[in-house]
């Protein structure tokens, strides 16, 4: 497991990672969407708009995963002085955005047939909307500063001071009564979701999986060349 | 005891500062009411109006107005190479950190906190709200103190982009603006509200020597 924390073990079994985890994406995407328009069922009271649900579900998982994933980098960049975890924060920050963007876009689309309007302020989409700054801060101050030994910790330490909204995005919508639905799947009861809506959803979020892990490591190579050459 | 000879030293240059600079803190003071202001003009001078939106207009006024001062918090001392001469001194930087934040919570918030009687005629806000208003600024003002010391610190070595500092304050003081304005709008769980408040309160004021000394150290050391 030590590809996780050091950059020439991590380029050694990315090299033959690579071409499986694209191949598969690429397979998981195709299957999936077959699933999504033509299998899966319609519902007996959204139509065919809960197929949004297929995009707008995983996209809202990876969002809240990769910023889990870079808030366990960033500590372990911090307390064990990995640099690998800064390099990973500096890789993935626009991937998590974009997961975020997807989210809201998707979501705001679903509302308007569903309950009327683009956007409501409800506890879950306005703590939401906050994550989607938080990577934007992330991203500007990683261009922003030009010490590149100052940006990576202060990149770091700003992750666990906002990391404080992970909770409060997963648990707002039982705190809070609001117009966003609890979760139906990642809970501790069955999940109350039909197995043929639950199928298409697993396969699109393993494809989204892939699809993220294609473009992390791309990125997470890239970073590492730039480093070693003195670039950034 | 040299302790606290030093902590008096260090508040009494602080005082030193901040009375031979005086009209910065007057200028924040001025631009709090001159956007009260153009608030009134822009909406119209209709009572009913003004008094419903008052509340939300005052939080969200004091709270851009003092994040326009964040630059100084740390930069003036960083430059002039104080900040090293503190540590040297044996102040350790959370201890830097904790100290400027009481500094910056006496000289530039509570102004701030005198300021709202009269703000509270301007906007017609009755007396019982206004109660409200001034025990959350009272509490979320220092919370403000404590997420400037992180955000100014964070962006002493900053050259490019100089906004970021007050966009990070005012992405984390959502929570305060929310339960702020909403003892008074829910004025039977005042006693709730206020413990919620004063929570935020005590994790941010734990987190603040962490991070900004951190960063302080990070800066100086890279300097």
């Amino acid at each position: 497991m030590m590809f996780l924390v050091n950059p020439s073990k991590f380029n050694k079994v990315a090299d033959y990672v690579f071409l499986p985890v694209l191949i598969s994406s690429i397979i998981l995407f195709s299957i999936g969407l077959i699933f999504v328009f033509y299998l899966s069922p319609d519902d007996y009271q959204q139509g065919s708009t809960v197929r949004i649900m297929y995009v707008h579900v995983p996209s809202a998982w990876l969002a809240l995963l990769t910023y889990a994933i870079m808030t366990l980098y960033s500590i372990a960049g911090l307390a064990f002085r990995i640099p690998f975890g800064f390099i990973i924060n500096t890789a993935v920050a626009p991937i998590g955005a974009v997961f975020t963007l997807i989210c809201i876009i998707s979501g705001s689309l679903w509302g308007k047939p569903m309950w009327g309007t683009w956007w409501v302020w409800d506890a879950r989409l306005t703590s939401v909307a906050i994550l989607f700054i938080i990577y934007l801060i992330i991203i500007f101050m990683n261009l922003s500063f030009e010490n590149r030994i100052i940006r990576e910790k202060v990149v770091a330490i700003f992750v666990l001071v906002g990391s404080i909204n992970l909770p409060i995005v997963k648990f707002s919508v039982d705190w809070w009564n609001t117009l966003h639905q609890p979760a139906t799947i990642s809970k501790l009861s069955k999940p109350s979701i039909d197995p043929s809506m639950m199928i298409p959803l697993i396969i699109m979020t393993f494809a989204f999986i892939m699809v993220g892990l294609t473009i992390a490591i791309l990125r997470i190579k890239t970073e590492i060349i730039s480093r070693k050459s003195n670039l950034s | 005891m040299i302790i606290l000879n030093k902590i008096i030293s260090f508040y009494y240059r602080e005082y030193k500062l901040n009375l031979s600079g005086f009209q910065d803190i007057l200028t924040n003071i001025i631009f709090f009411f001159v956007s009260i202001f153009i608030f009134i003009f822009s909406i119209g001078p209709d009572k009913e109006t003004i008094s419903s939106i008052g509340i939300g207009i005052v939080w969200t006024l004091l709270l851009l107005s003092s994040t326009l001062s964040l630059r100084k918090f740390y930069q003036d001392d960083f430059e002039n190479g104080n900040l090293l001469i503190m540590h040297l001194n044996g102040l350790s930087f959370g201890f830097i950190a904790i100290l400027k934040t009481f500094s910056h919570f006496i000289f530039v918030q509570v102004p701030f906190l005198l300021s709202i009687p009269i703000a509270s005629i301007l906007l017609n806000i009755a007396k019982n709200e206004l109660l409200y208003l001034f025990s959350s600024f009272a509490i979320g003002s220092f919370i403000l103190s404590c997420l400037g010391s992180i955000s100014s610190s964070m962006n002493l070595m900053n050259q490019r982009n100089f906004l970021l500092g007050s966009v990070i304050v005012m992405i984390f003081s959502v929570p305060i603006i929310i339960f702020s304005v909403g003892i008074v709008n829910l004025e039977e769980n005042f006693n709730s509200l206020i413990s919620i408040l004063f929570g935020i309160l005590l994790i941010v004021f734990a987190i603040n020597p962490w991070a900004s000394g951190l960063c302080l150290k990070l800066s100086l050391e890279n300097n």
